[in-house]
């Protein structure tokens, strides 16, 4: 089902194993004695009777590990800050809510390295002193719910998760728990209230959930990307997974391909590799087609112009040009892509699965969704392309979740990149990609304004 | 328990947590809210430049409302934590990349907080727009919107429906003093924006207020009843006031000056009081000494005095008044030069002024040798309506009305057929060129040219543009001038100097303040605006009353200009829900006399309404007021912000005063909800709802019940009950306090009255929802309420306990009351002898001996009276 693209033979692949490329994965990736067999819990073993806490917390830290949700921050700082509260119960949560539609590299970790989650969820728990730790996982992913309740059920019963992880007389309670929901959950207080069995929406941060989390009680929220790299980090040690990738956020990230490309699919590359490498991977644009933009982010990311395809995949980097790591995804759009038509789509489902709460995100992407319907039926005002952007400026500066100040990226991205364009809509009343049937014949006569 | 799982024997430990049973009830019960210490450090942190001290764990917004610095919000609920949604009360904090929400954000010891920067200012402007932009509803209803004077109009028809007319002209004088008159000859731009126009036909307004003011002028005729005053009358404040011209303007200025206690005399240049509404407006449609003579005398009734024949520039000069120690000088000496046409041939003899000639017939006196002539008006005001149909009065042979723009842009359109049935021939879109006159220099034609509709002007309506090659003539004896008047101003300057006039020979006078370049001298009414109608003329005057009055109690320009703008401003409003449920009654329409009749006569053509059509007319009105005005957060940030319209800045659309909807910079799609007036003491009207979550939490957190949420998703969500069903089919237990948090109209409670309620005490689980949810705190001091024949001193709930309570950090009830025993200890109260609630014994906390014993009898001290202790001193304590 999930291809996953041919990667350079030297890359190491800490998250996705040495699991043979192609289509389908040769061995069962929810046989507790395979995944043994192939290293599986050697890294909890070594957390728990070498290095304890402290030490598995500060090889994190020196790994420079960041968090893979998408705003990356340090893992071992939320780590810290949860062991640090006074407060008696502690939890830990691995999101497993893959939002985007076009991603698909949690499900398919969570699918074919169930283990690694598990095993790093309970690393993270042990860490930082929890002793409830959930598994929240998108209800739809019915395949990725079985192998993970398959996989607590096995790891429990050989000991390494439940009342006493491995004879140590320390509990980690693991549960899978699916969450059914809209796009909004991914984000993590969101999580936390749908978890709670409320509404979803977001809480002010600060508290972040390391204070105040699940149950008003510090709680350790990570993707399961995240997690996943964990073993791995206290096998290998700091030194080897920070060799690997950009050394501001060394490691992996997964990223999904699709798109316009040849062959769509799942790589997982070091961080810092260029958006272009990325593409390669999945053998370019399509039919020869040239690049125009590349949406990195998912629905809420950014489109970037084929002349920033150079850009490395960093936190950073890709923040600096106006997207975000987010899913992981990279969506390619080739010639035939209209910007505006393409990111007042964006704009408008990201408008649609606003939860509601503040006035900004609930009326002002619609608002925004709203101009760029404008621009792109050709009824345009002049002042259109300043009330964007002053709009957008003012939703990120009220915003209250990362949903709402990143949902303003497709649409600012696309003045930023792509300004020549959205002129043409407003001013000439003309698509060039010929995609947008712009009705508004007054378009053309306010050609002189602007 | 343990001992009962078996287990690998190498896994078995001794030390095991409980298994975690994972419900919702459970998990509130187990887990302890933060409670916060009775003292905690003070913090002191920097506010607006100024130092201010907090306690350690305050919010910001807490620390700024301890300390009197206004931060705006709309979602914040004192009783509940912040919330965050509306996004109002971000501030600057020093450092911050984004400005925090002060409701959330605790306040930290050295912080710099600025609560009025451009920035943070900006952000809540373009928050409002973005809630007005999805506000599909409106603070005033649309008639009082366009009312010139914003008359309470669902205020009055309300009183008429209910047959109290008096009442009905009081409410009507609050903004205008003269119902009759007005119900006379005002064109009514209220009843084109009616409402009930959806339903079937706009409302009879005018003739409403008219009929309740001809109910007052009747009492005070036959019986001497004081006409109604709308407010208070003011103590005497020894200030006098002369106020220049006796017409509306200054008529209106003048009484409520009186009512707020200044000595007020009004000078007239004619022999009797009433300017234009006396010499303009002929007596078929005004009658002089029945409406308008009695209307004025509620003036002098109330002190004023009238000073006739005394003419501005030619009797006394504005420094005569000051001089003679008037304190304050209201010019309003309306608007009395008939404009020229400007052609060739306008200084033939018989081409006369329309208002000189009107002054003649108003006196009752036949203009002479105006009977057997062909007259020509020229104008499409109320003043050539008035001059084409007294001249048919005055015998005319042939009266032909000329206007240049079409008759729907006319501002007498209303008047056109009744003109037309007495026998006036109009013709529109057509212009003079020319008078042409014999050799004597006698009129006996004028030439016109056809009009075409050209682009908008600034009025809104289509330019008239010449077409060439399209003159007509017609012959005539007699041309009657009614193009417009503009204002007298020879006077200005010697003794009269100070006073400006504007480029377009107005008086130069502040549209806010009223005040002129000359201290104490202010300006009012068609002086300052140019010829308008009878009521936009008495909102000026009343308007330049209330700046006279703040200008006489000393306060400066800003302070007026402030309140004058926050008494008339009105938020835009958008498309509107249709009513869909009422019953169709078509509109009681007064009759008139037959054309053939009045055409003759002077006499007051149209029949008043018999008592019963007044009532059914006032009943027809929807009421579609908002209930919420005057007590709307939303409405009083968006005046502060200026998001919404002032009404008194004639820049606003064009001097409409009316700012339109497309000036929301956001203005797109918006949601129409169906209001719901199904719960007997609720109204939910979801189109005013902005979602801020107030009334959800209120109601979840405080109360218990959970009628409400944020349902649906996106642009669509809405704060509502489950389905958008009946509040009726919720938990809801009609506190009210959903209502009372809301901080628009979006909830009102209904008026009821209930004496009072029965207590079936043989059923009552001392549960305490009706305590805690009682908005009023009526369940703690009524004599006749549940529990109040026993001591509130020794409860069956723990009352004092409850009110001690912080209410931020708990949840439910029943959290609260597990200490309840330590608690009542530690505050020194006996806990003796008397019953103690009945609550399980896995919440029953520390709570042992007393509290256990009285568990299996809970309704023993609640029946007792008497014996009990504590009944006695109930009784005693309740006085």
């Amino acid at each position: 089902m999930t291809t996953i693209l041919q990667t350079s033979a030297d890359w190491p692949r800490p998250l996705l194993g040495e699991a043979p490329v192609g289509p389908a994965p040769a061995a069962d990736p929810a046989d507790l004695d395979a995944a043994v067999r192939a290293g599986a819990f050697v890294g909890l073993t070594r957390a728990l009777r070498d290095l304890g806490a402290t030490l598995t917390t500060a090889t994190l830290a020196e790994s420079g590990l960041r968090g893979r949700g998408g705003a990356g921050f340090p893992a071992a700082q939320k780590w810290r800050a949860v062991a640090a509260t006074p407060d008696g119960v502690r939890y830990a949560v691995a999101n497993g809510f893959e939002a985007d539609p076009a991603g698909g590299t949690n499900r398919h970790l969570m699918t074919a390295r169930p283990y690694a989650i598990v095993e790093g969820l309970a690393i993270a728990a042990l860490s930082v002193g929890a002793e409830e730790a959930i598994l929240a996982v998108r209800a739809e992913y019915a395949d990725a719910v079985a192998v993970l309740e398959f996989a607590v059920a096995a790891a429990e019963e050989a000991g390494y998760v439940g009342e006493d992880v491995l004879g140590s007389r320390r509990a980690v309670r693991m549960t899978v728990r699916t969450v059914q929901g809209a796009y909004m959950l991914g984000e993590e207080t969101v999580l936390l209230k749908a978890l709670e069995g409320r509404r979803g929406q977001p809480e002010q941060r600060p508290p972040y959930p390391s204070e105040r989390g699940l149950w008003g009680r510090p709680t350790l929220v990570h993707n399961v990307a995240t997690l996943a790299a964990v073993p791995w980090i206290v096998v290998h040690g700091a030194d080897a997974y920070r060799a690997i990738g950009d050394p501001e956020a060394p490691g992996t990230v997964l990223v999904q391909v699709s798109g316009a490309v040849a062959t769509p699919g799942i790589a997982e590359v070091p961080t810092g590799t260029s958006l272009a490498e990325i593409v390669g991977l999945a053998g370019g644009v399509a039919n020869g087609r040239p690049l125009k933009a590349v949406l990195v982010g998912g629905p809420s990311g950014g489109l970037l112009p084929a002349d920033l395809a150079s850009t490395p995949y960093t936190f950073g980097a890709l923040r600096a040009a106006g997207a975000h790591v987010g899913s992981g995804s990279v969506v390619v759009a080739d010639d035939r892509t209209c910007i505006v038509d393409l990111a007042r789509l964006l704009t408008r489902y990201c408008a649609d699965e606003a939860c509601g709460k503040t006035i900004p995100c609930r009326i002002g992407l619609r608002r925004m969704y709203e101009i760029g319907e404008r621009i792109a039926t050709g009824l345009a005002r002049p002042t259109d392309a300043q009330l964007l952007a002053d709009l957008g400026a003012d939703i990120v500066g009220s915003a209250l979740c990362d949903h709402e100040r990143l949902a303003t990226g497709p649409l600012e991205t696309a003045m930023r990149y792509f300004r020549p364009e959205i002129d043409d809509h407003i001013l000439r009343g003309v698509c060039p990609a010929g995609v947008c049937a712009l009705v508004g014949v007054a378009a053309a006569g306010t050609a002189h304004g602007g | 328990m343990a001992d009962l799982i078996s287990r690998p024997a190498d896994l078995v430990s001794t030390a095991r947590p409980e298994p975690l049973v994972d419900s919702l009830a459970e998990r509130l019960l187990r887990t302890q809210a933060p409670q916060r210490p009775q003292s905690t450090p003070v913090i002191r942190l920097e506010v607006d430049g100024r130092v201010v001290e907090g306690r350690e764990g305050q919010t910001i917004l807490e620390v700024c409302r301890d300390n009197g610095i206004e931060i705006p919000t709309l979602c914040y609920e004192p009783k509940l934590p912040g919330f965050g949604a509306c996004r109002m009360c971000v501030v600057d904090v020093a450092g911050e990349e984004h400005p925090p929400i002060s409701c959330s954000r605790l306040a930290e010891a050295g912080m710099l907080v600025q609560t009025q920067t451009e920035e943070v200012r900006r952000l809540r402007r373009t928050n409002l727009e973005l809630i007005f932009s999805d506000h599909n509803a409106y603070c005033l209803p649309p008639c009082q919107n366009k009312c010139p004077s914003h008359i309470d109009i669902p205020g009055f028809l309300k009183a008429n429906a209910e047959g109290e007319f008096r009442e009905s002209a009081r409410i009507f004088k609050r903004t205008i003093p003269f119902p009759s008159i007005l119900g006379r000859v005002c064109p009514a731009p209220c009843e084109e924006h009616c409402r009930r126009d959806e339903v079937d036909e706009a409302i009879a307004i005018r003739d409403s207020h008219r009929y309740a003011g001809d109910q007052v002028i009747l009492a005070m005729r036959e019986q001497d009843v004081d006409p109604p005053v709308p407010f208070e009358l003011q103590p005497k404040s020894g200030k006098r006031v002369a106020v220049i011209g006796s017409g509306p303007a200054g008529a209106s200025a003048a009484y409520y000056l009186l009512i707020a206690g200044h000595d007020v005399t009004i000078y007239e240049r004619d022999a009797a009081p009433g300017g234009m509404l006396r010499y303009g407006i002929p007596e078929y449609r005004l009658p002089k000494e029945r409406i308008l003579d009695p209307e004025y005398e509620s003036i002098t009734r109330l002190g004023g005095r009238f000073a006739c024949n005394q003419a501005l520039g030619r009797d006394f000069s504005l420094d005569d008044l000051q001089n003679q120690g008037y304190d304050a000088v209201v010019v309003a000496i309306g608007c009395y030069d008939t404009n020229k046409l400007g052609i060739p041939g306008e200084d033939a003899e018989g081409v006369i002024d329309g208002l000189e000639y009107l002054k003649i017939a108003t006196l009752g006196l036949t203009y002479p040798g105006h009977a057997g002539t062909r007259v020509v008006v020229i104008g499409g005001g109320f003043t050539s309506m008035d001059c084409s149909r007294t001249s048919v009065r005055q015998g005319a042979s042939e009266v032909t009305l000329v206007y240049r723009r079409d008759m729907k842009d006319m501002p007498a359109s209303g008047e056109v057929h009744e003109a037309i049935e007495e026998g006036v021939t109009t013709i529109f879109q057509a212009g003079p060129t020319r008078v042409i006159a014999n050799a004597e220099g006698k009129v006996t034609g004028v030439e016109f040219i056809r009009m075409q509709l050209g682009a908008a002007d600034a009025s809104g309506r289509r330019r008239p543009e010449p077409a060439p090659g399209t003159e007509f003539t017609i012959e005539c004896d007699r041309v009657l001038l009614a193009i417009g008047q503009g204002p007298d101003l020879s006077w200005i300057g010697g003794d009269s100097d100070g006073v400006e006039a504007t480029k377009y020979k107005r008086l130069k006078a502040d549209a806010v303040t009223f005040v002129t370049p000359r201290p104490g001298v202010f300006g009012a009414g068609d002086v300052r605006n140019g010829a308008q109608t009878v009521v936009a003329a008495i909102a000026d005057g009343r308007r330049a009353s209330y700046a006279v009055d703040a200008f006489l109690k000393g306060m400066d320009l800003g302070e007026i200009r402030t309140r004058q703008t926050l008494a008339e401003p009105q938020p835009e409003f958008l498309s509107i829900v249709p009513f869909t449920s009422e019953v169709k009654a078509p509109r009681n329409r007064l009759r008139s006399m037959p054309a053939e009749e009045r055409r003759l006569n002077y006499v007051e053509y149209e029949i008043p309404y018999t008592p019963s059509e007044a009532v059914a007319e006032s009943t027809r009105c929807l009421q579609c007021t908002c209930e919420a005005i005057g007590f709307c957060d939303l409405r009083r940030l968006g005046i502060e912000y200026g998001t919404t319209l002032k009404t008194l800045e004639p820049q606003n659309n064009r001097g409409a005063g009316f700012r339109s909807v497309t000036e929301n910079r956001f203005t797109g799609s918006n949601h129409d909800y169906i209001r719901d007036d199904s719960h007997a003491f609720i109204l939910r009207e979801p189109s005013r709802c902005i979602d801020c979550g107030r009334c959800a939490n209120v109601c979840a957190e405080v109360v218990g019940a959970a009628c409400y949420d944020f349902m649906r998703i996106g642009f669509d969500t809405l704060v509502t009950t489950p389905l958008d069903m009946s509040l009726n089919d919720t938990p809801c237990v009609s506190c009210g306090r959903c209502a009372e948090t809301c901080p628009t109209g979006a909830l009102m409670p209904k008026p009821r009255i209930l004496e009072k309620y029965e207590v079936d005490e043989s059923r009552c689980i001392l549960c305490g929802i009706c305590v805690d949810a009682c908005p009023y705190d009526a369940l703690r001091c009524g004599p006749d309420f549940e529990l109040a024949h026993v001591s509130r001193e020794e409860p069956m709930i723990d009352l004092i306990a409850i009110a001690a309570v912080d209410r931020e950090t708990e949840m439910t009830y029943v959290r609260r009351e597990r200490d309840w025993l330590e608690r009542a200890i530690a505050s020194g109260r006996d806990v003796g002898p008397r019953q103690l609630p009945v609550l399980p014994s896995s919440l029953a906390g520390g709570a042992s001996g007393n509290g256990s014993g009285g568990a299996g009898h809970p309704h023993n001290g609640h029946n007792g009276h008497g014996p009990a202790g504590g009944g006695a001193a109930g009784h005693a304590h309740n006085r």
